[in-house]
């Protein structure tokens, strides 16, 4: 009866091996496990004597043999490297360990001279980049501000602050470019005769400093400040470098936000699974094993379990939307592209207050105190009220859309960013085509952009500034004094919103990349604004706000926050473009002399100076590189390799699924064939008891005979 | 340099460092961490190499593991006769391992260990269960407990045996960028 029960569930196998499929072989494995035979499958004879088991078990026995011990197989360590791994790399117990070091010094006594002294140099070699790595790490500021607001509010609002340290980092590299291409040789060789002397006049005042008019007009602040000193060679000159320095900060941003857009991006969506959805890294990585705190340990434990039950909450969302009726989705719909409409006739009407605020701000002369900074600074006051009311509309409007947690996170990102880069670019749009009124062509056209962008930069640190302390501040203060009043209990408890306080920093490093060119130092006022910032939001954090149940999903969103950045690099690049053209159109009306290029010269005379000025070859390489001969091979020579890329990649991917369908199919080879076998072996037991159970019952029927 | 110490012999030391991702301080440290556990039990003289094990109940409650909710697991993984009770070869082991500059690949097979709570080189969907109760500190039901195990084989699993081997887990480390930052004990 055993027997046959053991022959149908082959003959079921039978039928199931040939469908192939995975899922269905997972479902077999599920019967079997579930099924008694799962214990027998691991206890059979041969089970052990399995090439993969036999490589596993030695491990474990530490002390089986120091040859076994050594030949590790636990993934890479198994292959011949453990001969040159360094002992402390290996699996095994210390004991194991130091016999191995000693049969290594044996062996180190065969080898020759040259031999040890290479390996002595790569691990030396070895101990110093580790030893640099730390070093490294070690520079890295407010690391312990980071660890304790990890410990308190988890990774979400770490990686705000990390994203904030970066953005530093990258100002002072620009600070550095700066000096070394635009300050240093204007120091050194000085500026041109017939400029305006820096010196303090009667009609500067206090509120220059905020205008970026008077003193600061004439000051290195701005592009005005850098005209053509005794460095005149024709390829070696002021104008040049200033150039080439701007270029430079542009070209190493683009580069160093795309690497880190691709390593983000690597980590995110390898192999086509998301980390952040993966349940199993939230229970297998999960656990902070540096945690010492009881209470950072109930936190982390809160965490964890929110997560979970998010992810919980989202596998019963997405149950729910595949039970939406039709009737349902229609109303949905229906619903959706209503509130779609609601945010564009938002963002249209935020469009047209900053086209109003700019114009309103533009017919305004100058001359009284007081009013006339509230007006010179009424476009960034609205693009600051706008971008501050708007985003919090827009999360109050998704949470409407019946969209997931996180798609609706991300969903009010894409709205917000929109809205931030749209205003800026429209703003910009609106200064650089104003008239020219009689008065204004008697001032320095690019200062005059530079003196939007140093005014947008510094009310944006203001806003922030005012935010902290005028906003959240007094709201903790409401809610620690006077809880149960209904003040308190209107605001609610604060948290730290990430997404957009990162919108923020984006915006602040766009208008530092829009403007660097006509404000040379806006990357140090950045640096000393974002340190500001830095401390601020530290304070805020750390004693206005609560830690959010639902935690920020931090990896999946830095791809998010580095793309931004790029399109706000983009952007920059596009208003460097645009301007420069604009400058070779125009240059007849510019009849102010200022900065760098002044008498009428533009970047592409330069240029042209210097590229005349070299051997012929470099020239007409250069001319060369310049057309459209070149330009047009180059784009298709891109197309073909990027094509190729996609195509290996998209091959690459049919691979690993046929891989993995193998290694299913070799693994339920596997557990049938150790099945059969058991079985026959059991059926041959049988079989031997049986004849001998006839044996013996031979002997005593005899007597009876 | 420095003063003379009398605990190990040089060669003792020089082994220790060699086998070890520690400096020769950090091993002497090390000892004085490992005596003050039970000061009685632990002799200050190694030179002859004393055969002394500790309990597994005083070292899990050292402040760098008393939080972890797996404390239990990873002393039995780094102990020899599976039940916790470490030598001092075996304290160094564990804290080197779990140390900050063990690679990737040695971290991940101990990490496998430490989860594999029925020892049977594989992980599963018992092992799992009790990983998450821990975790939670069975704050979940038994449903959502049993949900997302399920969700984590299914993810996971490569050849389709409902359970995650050393390979699988090796897999979805490699993937995970964080592992090495959260996999480590500052002793």
């Amino acid at each position: 009866m055993f027997h046959a029960e053991e022959e149908v569930q082959e003959d079921k196998m039978e039928e199931l091996n040939p469908g192939g499929l995975m899922r269905l072989l997972s479902e077999e494995s599920t019967q079997s496990t579930l099924s008694s035979d799962s214990c027998e499958y691991y206890q059979t004879e041969i089970f052990d004597q399995l090439p993969s088991i036999q490589a596993i078990r030695p491990a474990q026995a530490n002390q089986g043999g120091p040859e076994s011990g050594e030949r590790t197989s636990y993934g890479a360590l198994s292959r011949d490297k453990t001969s040159t791994q360094p002992l402390r790399n290996l699996v095994m117990c210390i004991q194991g360990k130091r016999d191995a070091r000693d049969r290594r010094k044996m062996q180190r006594n065969n080898i020759g001279f040259w031999e040890s002294w290479r390996r002595s140099q790569s691990i030396n070699a070895k101990r110093i980049w580790a030893q640099m790595g730390g070093a490294l790490s070690s520079l890295l500021p407010w690391r312990r501000t980071l660890h304790a607001i990890e410990g308190r509010f988890g990774v979400g609002v770490k990686s705000y602050f990390i994203f904030l340290r970066y953005l530093i980092c990258l100002n002072l590299l620009h600070c550095a470019l700066i000096s070394g291409f635009i300050l240093g040789p204007t120091a050194y060789y000085g500026r041109s005769k017939n400029s305006v002397p820096l010196r303090f006049e009667d009609s500067d005042s206090f509120l220059d400093f905020f205008l970026g008019s008077g003193y600061l007009d004439r000051s290195p602040v701005f592009f005005g400040f850098y005209t053509r000193g005794s460095l005149d060679k024709p390829c070696l000159n002021t104008p040049l470098l200033y150039f080439s320095g701007i270029l430079t900060i542009l070209l190493l941003s683009l580069i160093m936000v795309v690497r880190r857009t691709i390593v983000g991006y690597k980590h995110t969506w390898m192999l086509g699974k998301r980390y952040s959805t993966n349940v199993c890294y939230k229970i297998l990585c999960g656990w902070d094993f540096t945690i010492h705190d009881p209470s950072a340990a109930a936190l982390k434990r809160s965490f964890i379990r929110n997560d979970l039950k998010l992810f919980l909450d989202e596998q019963r969302f997405s149950m729910r939307k595949g039970q939406r009726t039709l009737g349902q989705k229609m109303r949905l719909y229906i619903l959706r592209s209503t509130l779609n409409l609601i945010v564009l006739a938002l963002l249209g009407g935020a469009f047209f207050l900053i086209y109003y605020a700019t114009i309103q701000s533009q017919k305004e002369d100058g001359d009284n105190g007081l009013v006339s900074l509230l007006f010179q600074y009424l476009p960034p006051i609205t693009i600051t009220f706008v971008n501050l009311v708007l985003p919090h509309i827009f999360r109050k409007i998704s949470s409407f859309e019946d969209y997931s947690f996180t798609t609706q996170v991300n969903v009010t990102l894409v709205r917000s960013i929109f809205l931030k880069l749209a205003s800026l670019g429209i703003y910009l749009f609106f200064v650089f085509n104003t008239e020219e009124t009689q008065q204004s062509l008697l001032q320095c056209r690019p200062n005059r952009f530079g003196r939007e962008m140093y005014k947008l930069c510094i009310f944006n640190f203001l806003a922030t500034f005012c935010n902290a302390f005028l906003l959240s501040f007094p709201r903790k203060l409401v809610q620690e004094c006077c809880p149960t009043s209904l003040l308190a209990r209107m605001s609610g408890k604060q948290h730290f919103l990430v997404p957009f306080n990162v919108l923020d920093l984006v915006y602040g490093q766009t208008v530092s990349w829009v403007g660097v060119y006509y404000c040379p130092l806006l990357p140090l006022i950045g640096t000393v604004t974002m340190t500001v910032t830095f401390y601020i939001k530290k304070f805020t954090v750390l004693r206005c706000c609560v830690a959010e149940q639902r935690t920020f999903r931090a990896s999946n969103s830095s791809v998010l926050f580095h793309f931004m950045l790029l399109l706000g690099l983009f952007m920059a690049a596009v208003t460097l473009g645009f301007n420069l053209h604009q400058q070779e159109v125009k240059t007849k009306l510019n009849t102010v002399p200022c900065g760098p290029f002044g008498n009428g010269e533009t970047v592409f005379n330069v240029t042209d100076t210097c590229v005349k000025s070299l051997p012929r070859l470099a020239q007409s390489t250069l001319r060369y590189l310049a057309s459209e001969a070149f330009a047009l091979p180059l784009i298709l020579a891109e197309i073909i390799i990027l094509t190729s890329y996609v195509s290996r990649s998209r091959a690459n991917q049919r691979a690993i699924e046929r891989l993995k369908d193998m290694l299913v199919m070799s693994s339920s080879d596997k557990r049938f064939l150790v099945k059969e076998h058991a079985t026959i072996l059991k059926k041959k037991k049988h079989n031997h008891r049986a004849p001998s159970a006839t044996v013996h019952e031979n002997p005593s029927s005899t007597p009876a005979d | 340099m420095g003063n003379k110490q009398t605990i190990f012999t040089d060669e003792q030391l020089d082994a220790y460092q060699d086998c070890t991702f520690f400096t020769r301080k950090e091993i002497l440290r090390l000892h004085g961490r490992y005596h003050e556990l039970a000061p009685h039990l632990v002799p200050m003289d190694y030179t002859n190499d004393p055969d002394c094990k500790l309990p597994l109940a005083l070292i899990v409650n050292m402040p760098e593991l008393k939080e972890n909710p797996f404390r239990n697991r990873i002393v039995e993984s780094f102990s020899e006769d599976g039940m916790g009770n470490l030598s001092f070869n075996e304290f160094v082991d564990m804290f080197s391992v779990l140390s900050e500059m063990a690679p990737r690949e040695l971290k991940a097979i101990y990490a496998f260990k430490i989860y594999d709570f029925n020892v049977d080189n594989y992980l599963c969907k018992e092992d799992l269960e009790k990983t998450l109760n821990k975790l939670t500190k069975e704050e979940l039901t038994p449903e959502e407990v049993e949900l997302v195990c399920e969700k984590t084989i299914e993810e996971a699993d490569l050849d389709g045996d409902n359970k995650l081997s050393y390979a699988d887990f090796e897999n979805m480390i490699t993937r995970a960028p964080d592992f090495l930052s959260t996999f480590h004990i500052r002793i």
